[in-house]
């Protein structure tokens, strides 16, 4: 499985973890969205130089 | 009672030659006539605009009106609080939720004169959208009602298309202004991250979650958005500065503007429909026939933007929901609740990395800015897809044009270019440097001016 992948399983043990009781019709349902969701995380996750700071406060003007 | 534009209405108030009361009884009457076919109201508000609306008259007789809202029929969104009048972001959750106080906007327009008619349909929470199995169906498109509206300011964007409002609220966390904007063939804009205040708004993400109008024209946003903007000390987000004059720039020349086009976006990364590129590269051509400089430029790839506008998004919409979801899964709708639960499947890094992306973002942006005075790119792919047919991930698998202004907080404006082969609207998306709306509005107006489009409506409004 690459690392875009995610199984009903493993969706399963991440929403239980966050102490969400679905059931596996539930978690099916949502599956098809985490594997695009997961994919988007796998972007965000892009290496960025050390110090790339968070925009931890937003500003709108920040960098001007 | 033709339809009127809000500059239109304004001024034939002013001039005592439209009375205020008689405004509001022909809007409740189209509305009742009209609304069966969109669902774009749930809830009217006859006694309440009635009385509105007899207050403006007696400031109209007695030579005290307030301004160029006074008297002007409008409705909210209803993700905004009204206070004694029910707000449910269009959700079983809130179906009975009724605040005590008004949202900041909601007051600002009300001592502007606004007349209140309705509370009017939201995607679910401003998000899960559109949903056939909350409390209230979701609104339709008027240029066809088997239609799209696009979320999640849907029912604002279409009770303006079918003429029912003279203008009202949205809210843009991602594009919920702009998108049904284009596909109601309307103007709608997301102001400057922080122009507006959100106090009183029920919140999806909080740093992305932005208040603004929507109407018929540029020209009655800029109205509309000059009786909403200023400082709140309640928002931590509210900007603490002089508010402009969005309409001072209105019937100036465009020639001048440097306007940079991000064509990859809509050509590439996510390729739009060939009415949609017409329709861009029409206003394209008008801007530069004005002697405006219009010029391609390059910035990350949308989908980079959206990545993160998402991550984002979910996430913070997951830190407010997470209790509800965890006890009252299935009071949500499916879209709203399958979305937001994707959150779970994040981590706290993922989380940093994308607030470390988005700083880099605003960077680029605002780089790419320094010699322009707009960006241009699409607002929506095409024209409204059938509403039966719009998938589940939609708002996923492709990514947004619209977001990567949320992402910014540069303020945005969608305006109509034409109608496409199915005869609903297309779009074109200006944005601007933040605090830029008064030149935002003065090439949206131009254009708009020089164009038949704001010149028809959907056929259900005779």
């Amino acid at each position: 499985m690459s690392t875009s992948e995610i199984d009903k399983d493993e969706l399963g043990r991440l929403l239980a973890r966050s102490g969400h009781r679905l059931t596996p019709t539930q978690i099916e349902a949502i599956l098809p969205g985490a594997a695009i969701f997961r994919r988007m995380v796998e972007r965000v996750n892009a290496p960025l130089p050390r110090e790339a700071e968070p925009a931890l406060v937003f500003d709108v003007e920040q960098g001007r | 009672m033709s339809i009127l534009t809000i500059a239109e209405a304004a001024s034939q108030i002013a001039a005592r030659k439209l009375s205020p009361v008689e405004l509001a009884e022909a809007q409740l009457e189209r509305i009742r006539r009209l609304d069966p076919a969109i669902d774009s109201f749930l809830l009217v508000t006859g006694e309440r605009a009635l009385a509105d609306a007899r207050a403006a008259e007696a400031r109209q007789m007695a030579g005290t009106l307030r301004g160029k809202l006074d008297g002007i029929p409008i409705a909210h969104k209803d993700i905004y609080g009204t206070a004694g009048i029910r707000t449910t972001a269009h959700s079983k959750l809130l179906e009975h939720n009724v605040p005590t106080r008004d949202a900041h906007t909601v007051k600002k327009w009300a001592d502007a004169g606004t007349v209140m008619l309705g509370k009017l349909a939201t995607h679910e929470f401003a998000f899960g959208g559109p949903s056939f199995d909350l409390p209230w169906p979701p609104a339709r498109n008027p240029w066809n009602r088997e239609h799209f509206t696009a979320g999640s300011s849907s029912g604002t964007g279409a009770a303006i298309a079918a003429g029912l409002i003279l203008g009202g609220t949205g809210s843009d966390t991602g594009g919920s202004i702009r998108g049904p904007a284009a596909l109601c063939g309307i103007a709608g804009i997301k102001p400057t991250y922080g122009l507006s205040s959100r106090t009183g708004i029920l919140p999806l993400a909080f740093t992305l979650d932005h208040a603004g109008p929507m109407a018929w024209t540029a020209e009655d946003c800029a109205l509309l958005l000059q009786g909403m903007a200023g400082h709140d000390p309640e928002d931590p987000a509210s900007v603490d500065r002089p508010v402009a004059d969005f309409t001072a720039e209105l019937g100036k020349v465009v020639k001048g503007l440097r306007i940079g086009v991000v064509r990859h976006f809509y050509e590439t990364d996510h390729r739009a429909s060939d009415a949609t590129r017409a329709g861009i590269e029409g206003a394209l051509d008008f801007f530069r026939r004005e002697g405006a400089e219009v010029r391609d430029i390059t910035l990350s790839p949308a989908a980079d933007y959206h990545a993160v506008g998402y991550l984002l998004m979910v996430t913070e919409a997951y830190a407010l929901h997470a209790p509800w979801l965890r006890e009252r899964f299935t009071d949500y709708g499916e879209l709203f609740r399958d979305r937001v639960a994707l959150a779970a499947t994040v981590s706290g890094p993922d989380i940093v990395q994308a607030m470390r992306r988005r700083r880099v973002l605003c960077l680029e942006m605002a780089a790419a800015m320094e010699n322009l005075d707009i960006l241009v790119s699409a607002s929506q792919a095409g024209e409204a897809p059938r509403i039966a047919d719009v998938p589940k991930w939609a708002n996923m698998e492709k990514p947004s044009f619209t977001m990567p202004f949320n992402v910014t907080g540069f303020p945005a404006i969608s305006i109509c270019t034409g109608y496409g082969e199915g005869g609903l609207p297309v779009a074109v998306q200006l944005a601007g440097k933040p605090f830029g709306e008064p030149t935002l509005f003065r090439a949206a107006h131009a254009y708009e001016a020089a164009m038949p489009w704001r010149k028809r409506r959907p056929s259900m409004c005779g």
